[in-house]
């Protein structure tokens, strides 16, 4: 595959080709690969075949700082300021919160108000920060970050499993074992990868206790995004997001929105990469 | 079918421009043209269709409901609200639909922020999924606070009681 790569004058019409031939070895590979094992292999392919222990290798290192700096040049370089509006927050019932007598102190600062002893979270704050969330996620997936969706609503289990095995990602909602992020190096052996941001769909184990994995993440030095409702606590979370984690209409909105932006991140990368050998082999060429 | 409408349209539109012209001639004499004057029958019923169909078209065009008057900010949207305009929840009747059925139990989503678990009645095989009932809603959550607790405790649940199923004709209430 490096000798085609090679000794193939790359024109435009020959770069479909390549694409083709290129996806056509992926599969060959393994048919279970999921889309981050792919970017990666693609990522490896491009080292693997411009590799030259010459001026090249300072080209190489050149392209990749342009892929991973250009998108931090914009506030919003994935759009993903167009998933979502208030409107669709507020028709999945993202603003109803739980009693006045469930409410926790450090939330009070995003809720709008009080309406008949049920709390009404402000969907102006929870717009913010559901684009910052968003955003970091998005960026943390065009890097080829692992992400993992955690969450031990037993109701919304299968919901969550099945968004990350859509982007291509991870999810945990079994029981949380004590030193899954801790012990790590112990329990799965050495040089495991942890995950680089952990989305938790619900903050909370049941509702007297918070899920193991925020004081975990904080220890590890994991950022967080987490959905938290009126009863949870937001201290740890880096990024949270004020919003309802009981109604199944507000969790699908929550799912589909990571799993859309995490899709538009990786397609972003594929898209830039193929450019940057594009336009490197031209550049080679002439 | 179409040919049609466009005939009966063009007919229509023959008829009201002989009735206008008929009008004219008939007062020709008075300062007011014709079309000042109060309408009636058709021509008024004609007028306010293409009005309707203006405004709609302007609307779907223009994205936001900015002309229609109605804002989109979450404070008045929250007003216009279903949940909010109810009031309090005892005793308030609600359309909700079965989502899902454990053997006698049928939990119903009425749109608030929990669903509610109903007993199904005896004899009332009818009840099954996404089948539409009338509720007695009782509480939107039920909450307790208990000795030596600092928060109270949730069952994450609503309470309602069943009255009758509902016919598949009635649109489903929103209540949100």
């Amino acid at each position: 595959m490096g000798s085609v790569l090679s000794t193939t004058p790359l024109s435009f019409t020959a770069f479909q080709e390549l694409q083709t031939r290129s996806r056509s070895w992926l599969t060959f590979c393994g048919t279970q690969a999921s889309m981050a094992a792919r970017a990666r292999r693609l990522c490896l392919r491009v080292f693997v075949v411009f590799f030259s222990p010459d001026s090249e290798q300072y080209h190489l290192s050149f392209y990749t700082e342009q892929i991973l700096s250009k998108p931090l040049q914009k506030p919003d370089f994935f759009r993903l300021s167009e998933l979502v509006s208030l409107k669709d927050l507020f028709h999945a019932r993202v603003h109803l919160g739980h009693k006045k007598g469930c409410r926790h102190r450090l939330m009070v600062p995003y809720l709008y108000g009080c309406r008949l002893d049920q709390d009404i979270i402000d969907l102006d704050q929870t717009m913010e920060h559901l684009q910052l969330a968003l955003n970091f996620t998005a960026h943390v997936a065009y890097r080829g970050g692992i992400i993992l969706f955690v969450s031990r609503r037993r109701q919304f289990g299968h919901l969550v499993e099945s968004t990350a095995k859509d982007c291509g990602e991870y999810a945990h909602t079994r029981y949380w074992r004590g030193g899954l992020l801790t012990n790590s190096s112990i329990q799965y052996g050495k040089g495991v990868r942890l995950p680089d941001v952990i989305v938790l769909l619900s903050t909370l184990n049941n509702v007297f206790q918070q899920h193991l994995a925020i004081r975990d993440a904080a220890k590890m030095n994991i950022p967080t995004v987490g959905v938290v409702d009126s009863n949870c606590n937001p201290s740890l979370v880096t990024y949270p997001v004020p919003g309802n984690d009981d109604t199944p209409a507000a969790m699908e909105l929550y799912c589909r929105l990571f799993k859309m932006a995490i899709n538009r991140a990786k397609e972003k990368r594929r898209q830039m990469e193929i450019l940057q050998i594009l336009s490197s082999s031209s550049t080679r060429k002439s | 079918m179409a040919a049609l409408c466009k005939v009966v349209s063009r007919f229509r539109c023959g008829v009201w421009s002989f009735r206008f012209i008929r009008n004219c001639s008939g007062t020709s004499g008075s300062d007011q043209p014709a079309a000042d004057a109060p309408r009636s029958g058709f021509a008024a019923a004609f007028d306010l269709q293409s009005e309707l169909r203006r405004e709609a078209e302007r609307t779907a065009a223009g994205g936001s409901s900015s002309s229609s008057g109605q804002q989109e900010d979450f404070a008045s949207l929250l007003r216009r609200s279903p949940l909010v305009q109810m009031g309090p929840a005892k005793g308030r009747t609600v359309v909700g639909r079965i989502f899902h059925v454990v053997q006698d139990d049928l939990y119903v989503d009425f749109g608030g922020k929990f669903h509610c678990v109903i007993q199904r009645p005896e004899g009332e095989e009818g009840l099954r999924r996404g089948s539409r009932v009338f509720l007695r809603l009782q509480d939107l959550e039920l909450t307790a606070r208990f000795l030596g607790a600092n928060t109270d405790t949730t069952l994450l649940e609503a309470q309602a009681d069943l009255l009758t199923q509902l016919d598949s004709k009635i649109t489903e209430n929103k209540v949100y």
